[in-house]
C-alpha cells in the first residue's frame, strides 16, 4: 500500500454505524483535545468508553496524517477495577481501530495474563494497555517502566466510583501521582456512575494539587429512563414479617420472566440467590436449562459460560448477586428483578441500569419486597430516584498499609529520593494531610522494620545507597511483586467434586461446620459433603434436597443513611394518613396495625417499644440508622443500660432498629433513656464494651497482608516460603507486646472504629437522637416493627427447627389478632 | 505459676500455663516446638518481627527451670526454625542463656525443622536423637504408635476453640499426649479431640481442663 493519508476518519466511522455522538461525548472530546483532565459521569450504556477513547484516536490521526504500518508506542493506559471488564473494554476499543484499519494495538494485562506475554509487553508496550490497579502498581515496580511508557498521553480510570472509598482506590491514587510526576502533561480521565459527591470524586482522582482550570466534570445530561415497578404480593396480610425472602410473589416473578426474553434477578446475598434459583427451578421446570446462577463463589468457568449466554441472549434468567452489578453490558437484558430491599439509591439505579442497553430502550426494574417494611423502602427509593438524591462514596484517609506497600514498590522500580517521593505521595488525595510522624514511621518500617532502634536487628527490605532508596535483595523483590495488591477476603475454600470438577468457593467458616454426609445447595446444585483437605471441600452430587444454604459474610449491605431518611419520611406521611403509591397502599394494613398496637414514629421522634415476655423485658428502639450503626449502638446501650440497672442484656439488630433483651425486669424513665443515648464518651464506652482488641486483631489480617507481613500462598514455592509464613493474628500479638507504638496497630483500631462500627455515623445518629422526642410505648403484643427483631432473638437462642416453629406460631397468632382488629 | 497435674501411665506430669510440662520424678522439664530464630528468619526475608520474641521465650524458659529446679530439659523437636534464623543475634542470645544453665542436660528429639536447620554449636552440648524411651514414657517429635509406652510428642502446635478464641492446648489420649508449641511466635493448628480425650487449654497465665466443655457441645 502506497504511503498516503488516511481515507477514513472517526466521523466516517460514526456515520457508518449510524451513530450521532452524545453531547457529553462531544464535550469530553473537546476537553481532551484541550489537554484537560476530568471525570465523566453517566449511566451505563451511553458510550462512556468512546467518550475518552475516540479523542485519543483522533489526536493520533491528526498528528500522523500519513498512513503507517507501525503500531504507535503507548498512548493510553486504561485502568479497570474488574478483570472481567477488561476483555469487553478491549473489544470495544478495537472496533474503530479495525474498521478504520489503524495500526494501533490494544492489549490486556491482568492477573490472568501469562508471564511470557507480560514480559513481552514490558519490552514493548501496546498502543493502549487495559489493566487493573494491581497490575499498574506492579508495572511501577520495574525500573524500565518509566522510559518504556514515556509516550503516554492519557490514563483512564474506568468505574471510578467502584474504586473510590477502597484501598484499591488509594493504591490507584498513588500510582496516578507517580505517573503525573513523571509526565506532567498527562491527562487523567475517570469514568463513573452517578454519585452524591462527584466534585470530591474528581478531586480524589486528580490529586490534591490539580489545576481547576485544566479539569472538567462532565455529566451526561441524558435522562436515561428508569421504570421502577413493584410486585405487590396478592395478600399483604399474609406477607411474612421476618426472615423470609419474598417467595410469596414467585408466581408473579415467573409471569414477569415469561414476558421478556432475558432478565437478571438480583438478590442481596448469595444464600438468597441459591434459594431463589432452587425455587425457580422447582416452580418452572420447563426452564430448567434456561436459568443460571451467578455469584462470586461460583467457579469462574461456570460464570463465564453464563456470561457468554447472557451476551448472546441465549438465556431466560440469571439469578445473581452483586457479582453482576458492575460494568460489562449485556444488550439482551430487557429487565431486572430486585429481590429484597435495595439498601441504597445508587445501588438500585446501578442494578436497574443493567437492563435496556439497546438503543432507545428504557431500564426496567421490578422490585420484590421480602417483607412489608421493604414496601416502604421501595417507596422511598422510588422517591429518591425521582429527585436524583444519591449516596456519596467517602474516600479513605491515609491508610498506612497501602503507603508502606507503595514505598517498597517504588524503591523496587528504580529507587527514590525521600523528599521527592514524600511530596509526590502527598499529591495523592488520600495522603494530602500525611504528617511528619506518619511519614517517618513508614520510612522506618520499610528500612529498619520499625521505629524502636534495637528491635529489628539485621532487618533489611528497603536500603539507602547514595541517597537513593532501593531493594537490593532479589528474593525480596520477588516476594514483593508476588504480593502487590490490596484486596483480601475471608479465607475461602474451593468446592470440588470428588471426581475433580470444580464448582466454586465458599467461606471457610461455612465448611468448618459441615460433617461428612451433610447436604447443602451450592451453585444451584444439591451436594453432599465428603471431606475437607488442603482448603478444598470435596463433595458429591446428592439426589435428596436440603435446606442448608451456605452463608457468606459479604453482601450484607447496610441501609444507606440517605435511604433511611427516606424511609422515615414515608413513615411519617403514613402517620398523617397519606399512603401515596402502590407500595405504600400495600403496606397500609401493616402500618395501621403498627399504629394501633404501638405507633408509627414521627420524623422528630425516637420510638421505643417495651414488652414483657416470658424470657424477660424487651426494648425495641427504632433510630432507622442502618444495620452497622445499630450494631454499635445496641452494644453501647447494653453496656450503658446495665450500668444504670445491673442486668444481663442481649441484643439483635436490623436496618430499622435494634432490640435489647434483659432477663430481669428493666424499666428506664425517658430521662434515663436520654442519658444512655448521650453522644458523650462514645468512643471510650465503645472500646470498653466491645471486644475491640479482638476486632482489631481480625482487622489486622488485611493490613498485615497489604503491608507485606503476610504472604498468601505462592504456587509451587514449597518450604522456603512456608518458613516465613505466619498468621496476621500472631503478628498482631507480637507487635502489641513488643512494639506497641506500631502505627499499623493504630490503623487496625481506627479501621475497626470507622469501617466496622461506623463511629462517625454512630455519633451523628446519637446527636440526631438527642434532638428527638423519646416516646416509650408499652405494648402487649409484638408489632410489625419489633417482630423481626424478636425473631432474631429466638433464632439465636434455640435450634433451627424449633426456631421456625416458634416464629410461625407467633406470626400466626399476630396475624389472627391483626385480622380481628382490622375486621372491627 | 499456674499449673495442673495429669497422670500419664502412672507418672505424674505438672502442666504449666507457660506451655511446658514437668516430670518431677526425673527432674525433667518438657517443652516442644520452640522455633528459635523464627523472628530472625522473618527479618532476613524483609518482614519486620521484633527480636525481643526470642529473648522473652528464653526468659520464660529460665523462669520455668528455676521454678521447677529441673536438671534436664527435653525439647520435643523443632528447636530452631530455619537455617536463616540462626542469625548472630539469636545465636548470641541462646549462648548467653546456655551459660546461665551450664549444669542443665538438654535432649533434643529431632524434628523436621531441625533436620533443615543444620548442626548446632558443639559447646551448647545438646544431645539430639530421633526417639528415646524412659519407661513408661516415650519421647519423639511426631506422634507415633508405641506399644506398651506412653508417648509424648510435639510437632502439631495443638489449639482448641473455646468461647470463640483459639487457645493453645495440651492434648492427651489414652496412650499418649501432645504439648503446645513453646515458642511465642508460632502458629497453632486446631485439633479435633476424640471422645474420652483430655484437653488443657492455655490462656495467658491460666491453664484449665476444658474436656468437659468440649463434650457438652
Amino acid at each position: 500500500m502506497p504511503k498516503g493519508s488516511h481515507d477514513k476518519d472517526l466521523n466516517w466511522w460514526f456515520a457508518q454505524n449510524r451513530w450521532t455522538p452524545f453531547p457529553h461525548q462531544l464535550e469530553t472530546w473537546a476537553a481532551i483535545h484541550a489537554g484537560k483532565s476530568g471525570l465523566v459521569h453517566a449511566p451505563t450504556g451511553v458510550g462512556k468508553t468512546y467518550s475518552v477513547w475516540i479523542p485519543a484516536l483522533q489526536e493520533w490521526l491528526r498528528e500522523n496524517p500519513v498512513t503507517t504500518k507501525h503500531a504507535p508506542p503507548i498512548q493510553m493506559l486504561w485502568i479497570t477495577p474488574l478483570r472481567a471488564l477488561a476483555n469487553d473494554t478491549a473489544s470495544s476499543m478495537l472496533k474503530p481501530v479495525r474498521d478504520l484499519n489503524l495500526p494501533w494495538t490494544v492489549e490486556l494485562r491482568t492477573g490472568d495474563t501469562s508471564s511470557s506475554i507480560r514480559a513481552r509487553q514490558r519490552r514493548q508496550f501496546p498502543s493502549a494497555l487495559v489493566t487493573t490497579p494491581e497490575s499498574l502498581s506492579l508495572l511501577l515496580s520495574y525500573p524500565e517502566t518509566r522510559e518504556k511508557i514515556a509516550t503516554l498521553k492519557t490514563v483512564v480510570i474506568d468505574e471510578w466510583h467502584e474504586l473510590l472509598g477502597s484501598k484499591r482506590g488509594v493504591q490507584t491514587e498513588l500510582c496516578l501521582a507517580r505517573l503525573r510526576r513523571w509526565f506532567p502533561a498527562l491527562r487523567t480521565w475517570g469514568l463513573s456512575a452517578t454519585l452524591g459527591n462527584l466534585e470530591q470524586a474528581m478531586s480524589v482522582l486528580l490529586g490534591s494539587h490539580y489545576d481547576p482550570h485544566k479539569a472538567v466534570l462532565i455529566s451526561a445530561d441524558l435522562k436515561k429512563q428508569v421504570e421502577v415497578h413493584t410486585l405487590i404480593p396478592p395478600n399483604v396480610q399474609r406477607l411474612p414479617w421476618a426472615g423470609h425472602v419474598g417467595l410469596t410473589v414467585l408466581p408473579q416473578v415467573i409471569e414477569c420472566l415469561a414476558a421478556a426474553n432475558t432478565s437478571l434477578l438480583f438478590t442481596n446475598t448469595r444464600s438468597q440467590a441459591e434459594i431463589w434459583f432452587r425455587a425457580l427451578q422447582e416452580a418452572a421446570p420447563q426452564w430448567s436449562n434456561d436459568i443460571a446462577i451467578h455469584h462470586g463463589s461460583v467457579d469462574r468457568e461456570l460464570r463465564e459460560q453464563t456470561e457468554n449466554r447472557l451476551r448472546e441472549g441465549k438465556i431466560r434468567c440469571v439469578v445473581c448477586t452483586s457479582s453482576l452489578d458492575l460494568g460489562v453490558d449485556y444488550p439482551p437484558v430487557e429487565q431486572v428483578i430486585q429481590v429484597g430491599a435495595p439498601k441504597g439509591v445508587a445501588r438500585m439505579l446501578q442494578r436497574a441500569g443493567r437492563s435496556g442497553h439497546r438503543m432507545g430502550a428504557v431500564s426496567r426494574i421490578y422490585c420484590v419486597p421480602a417483607h412489608a417494611l421493604e414496601l416502604v423502602e421501595f417507596a422511598a427509593v422510588r422517591e429518591a430516584i425521582a429527585a436524583s438524591q444519591l449516596e456519596a462514596r467517602v474516600p479513605l484517609d491515609r491508610p498506612l498499609d497501602v503507603l508502606v506497600q507503595h514505598l517498597v514498590t517504588v524503591a523496587l522500580g528504580g529507587g527514590f529520593h525521600e523528599d521527592e517521593l514524600r511530596s509526590e505521595v502527598q499529591r495523592a488525595y488520600a495522603y494530602r494531610n500525611l504528617n511528619d510522624e506518619e511519614w517517618q514511621w513508614c520510612m522506618d518500617f520499610v528500612t529498619r522494620g520499625g521505629q524502636a532502634l534495637n528491635a529489628y536487628p539485621h532487618f533489611r527490605r528497603v536500603v539507602k545507597t547514595n541517597g537513593l532508596y532501593n531493594v537490593p535483595e532479589k528474593q525480596l523483590a520477588y516476594f514483593h511483586r508476588m504480593s502487590i495488591g490490596t484486596i483480601t477476603s475471608d479465607s475461602s475454600v474451593a468446592i470440588r467434586f470428588v471426581r475433580g470438577a470444580s464448582l466454586g468457593t465458599t467461606e471457610e467458616s461455612f465448611v468448618a461446620r459441615l460433617k461428612r454426609g451433610d447436604r447443602f445447595s451450592f451453585a444451584g446444585r444439591q451436594l453432599e459433603f465428603v471431606r475437607m483437605r488442603d482448603m478444598v471441600a470435596y463433595v458429591r452430587a446428592s439426589k435428596k434436597s436440603s435446606s442448608i444454604v451456605p452463608q457468606w459474610m459479604g453482601g450484607k449491605m447496610p441501609l444507606s443513611s440517605r435511604l433511611a431518611a427516606g424511609v422515615r419520611r414515608k413513615l411519617s406521611e403514613a402517620r398523617a394518613g397519606n399512603f401515596p403509591g402502590i407500595e405504600m397502599e400495600a403496606a397500609k394494613p401493616i402500618l395501621e396495625i403498627q399504629d394501633l398496637w404501638s405507633r408509627i414514629p414521627e420524623t422528630n421522634e425516637l420510638l421505643i417499644e417495651r414488652i414483657e415476655m416470658r424470657d424477660g423485658t424487651h426494648h425495641f428502639l427504632f433510630p432507622f440508622a442502618g444495620r452497622l450503626v445499630h450494631e454499635g449502638l445496641s452494644a453501647l446501650l447494653a453496656f450503658r443500660v446495665a450500668r444504670v440497672q445491673p442486668s444481663s442484656i442481649s441484643v439483635t439488630v436490623n436496618d430499622y432498629g435494634f432490640g435489647l433483651l434483659a432477663r430481669n425486669p428493666v424499666q428506664l424513665t425517658v430521662e434515663q433513656w436520654r442519658t444512655v443515648l448521650a453522644p458523650e464518651n462514645l468512643v471510650d464506652d465503645l472500646l470498653a464494651c466491645l471486644n475491640s482488641a479482638e476486632l482489631a486483631r481480625r482487622q489486622f489480617r488485611e493490613i498485615a497482608r497489604i503491608a507485606g507481613l503476610v504472604f498468601q500462598g505462592f504456587p509451587g514455592r514449597g518450604k522456603s516460603v512456608r518458613q516465613i509464613q505466619a498468621s496476621s493474628g500472631l503478628f498482631y500479638d507480637v507487635f502489641l507486646r513488643y512494639d506497641p507504638g506500631n502505627l499499623l496497630l493504630q490503623q487496625a483500631q481506627r479501621e475497626v472504629l470507622e469501617r466496622q462500627l461506623e463511629v462517625s455515623r454512630m455519633k451523628q445518629a446519637l446527636e440526631m437522637i438527642s434532638h428527638l422526642n423519646i416516646t416509650v410505648v408499652p405494648t402487649r403484643k409484638l408489632t410489625p416493627l419489633s417482630f423481626p427483631l424478636w425473631a432474631a432473638f429466638v433464632q439465636a437462642s434455640v435450634s433451627s427447627e424449633k426456631w421456625t416453629d416458634r416464629i410461625n406460631r407467633m406470626a400466626a397468632q399476630l396475624e389472627a389478632a391483626a385480622s380481628r382488629k382490622v375486621a372491627k | 505459676m499456674n499449673s495442673l497435674e495429669v497422670n500419664c501411665a502412672g507418672e505424674t506430669l505438672q502442666l504449666f500455663a507457660a506451655r511446658a510440662a514437668f516430670w518431677a520424678k526425673r527432674k525433667t522439664l518438657l517443652i516442644a516446638d520452640t522455633h528459635l530464630g523464627k523472628a530472625s528468619a522473618f527479618r532476613h526475608a524483609g518482614i519486620a518481627v521484633p527480636e525481643q520474641v526470642t529473648d522473652a521465650d528464653l526468659q520464660r524458659l529460665s523462669n520455668l527451670l528455676t521454678f521447677t529446679q529441673a536438671a534436664r530439659l527435653v525439647v520435643l523437636g523443632d528447636l530452631f526454625h530455619a537455617r536463616a534464623g540462626k542469625s548472630e543475634a539469636t545465636i548470641k542470645s541462646v549462648h548467653i542463656w546456655r551459660e546461665q544453665h551450664l549444669e542443665l542436660q538438654i535432649d533434643l528429639l529431632i524434628g523436621n525443622h531441625d533436620r533443615a536447620t543444620g548442626d548446632l554449636p558443639n559447646d551448647w552440648n545438646i544431645r539430639a536423637t530421633e526417639e528415646f524411651r524412659e519407661p513408661p514414657l516415650l519421647f519423639a517429635h511426631e506422634a507415633r504408635e508405641a506399644e506398651d509406652a506412653f508417648g509424648l510428642f510435639g510437632h502439631v502446635h495443638p489449639a482448641i476453640f473455646c468461647d470463640r478464641m483459639r487457645l493453645p492446648c495440651f492434648h492427651f489420649w489414652n496412650d499418649g499426649g501432645m504439648l503446645p508449641a513453646f515458642g511465642s511466635f508460632t502458629g497453632t493448628h486446631p485439633i479435633k479431640p476424640a471422645a474420652g480425650d483430655t484437653v488443657f487449654a492455655v490462656r495467658g497465665d491460666e491453664i484449665a481442663d476444658v474436656s468437659n466443655l468440649l463434650r457438652c457441645r
